[in-house]
């Protein structure tokens, strides 16, 4: 079985980071609802890319962590997919522009 | 006393000797975290929906892929069936039920923020790994992990919990769609 060591540590941080600054990045520039989904799902991707060297320290406790952050995405995608289809019902347009706050476009 | 610091300065320096070249496993893991960056920015470039969920999707198989390199085989398993399974899967159908012209969805000016960040990021990443003693360099943790561990009274009652809340959000999400239609 492969042991964490140092290189092991930084190679899986930054590969994490990189998943998470791309998931940044295309939640900034995305135009419709669905990229902004898959990018909340790249950034769940790089959390639990960056929970790997805890099961070194304390495997349970990481293991907990795990569940808990695929319940909290799993409920939190949910929602948005119910979102989804919701705003297309109402208008017809999954945009990001069409999405308004109090009047304003977001 | 500076004598004394200075053999302590001297044992942090990395022998040569002890350096082990890079074994099939590090090359390996290596693989598999470059496929998982590669897959990731293929969700950054491509224009069409159906085409970045498909990468996500294949993104998160091989963050799933290097939990199994580390034997965690239960959140392989979690990550696959739930995770790509049925959410990925749902957002692959989204994507393309709600098909549209496909265009670049990539923002360069914001691009500027992100590679500063990364830079920061990678530098002290550098300056850490430079300066981490020796010992901490050479140092191994394996990895102790089994599910029957992990089956004890407070965790299946954090389970319970977790799922139980899950339950009451898809009712009402259920509500919500109702009252819409």
């Amino acid at each position: 079985m492969p042991a964490i060591d140092l290189i092991t540590v930084i190679i899986l941080y930054a590969t994490s980071l990189a998943i998470l600054l791309v998931g940044y990045l295309t939640a900034i520039s995305s135009e419709d609802i669905i990229r902004l989904l898959i990018a909340l799902e790249l950034m769940f991707g790089a959390v639990f890319m960056s929970l790997i060297p805890l099961f070194s320290l304390c495997a349970n406790v990481s293991f907990a962590i795990a569940i808990l952050t695929i319940f909290t995405s799993g409920g939190e995608l949910l929602v948005l997919i119910a979102a989804i289809v919701i705003q297309d019902r109402r208008k017809k347009d999954i945009s990001t522009s069409s999405i308004t706050i109090g009047g304003d476009n977001v | 006393m500076n004598e004394d610091a200075g053999k302590n300065r001297k044992s942090y320096i990395p022998d040569a000797q002890n350096i082990e070249p890079m074994n099939i496993e590090m090359l390996l893991l290596i693989a598999l975290a470059s496929v998982t960056v590669l897959s990731t920015l293929g969700v950054l470039l491509s224009k069409d929906n159906f085409y970045a969920a498909m990468y996500m999707s294949c993104t998160l198989v091989m963050v799933a892929a290097i939990y199994a390199f580390f034997s965690l085989g239960p959140v392989f398993i979690l990550l696959v069936f739930v995770f790509v399974g049925a959410i990925g899967m749902v957002t692959v159908a989204i994507a393309t039920t709600y098909r549209h012209e496909p265009k670049r969805q990539f923002s360069v000016l914001w691009l500027v923020p992100v590679l500063l960040t990364a830079a920061i990021l990678g530098y002290s990443l550098y300056a850490y790994m430079s300066s981490a003693p020796a010992q901490v360099q050479m140092a191994e943790y394996p990895i102790k992990f089994s599910i029957e561990n992990f089956i004890t009274p407070e965790y299946m009652l954090l389970f319970l919990a977790l799922t139980s809340l899950v339950v009451l959000l898809m009712l009402s999400v259920i509500s919500i769609y109702r009252s819409e239609s």
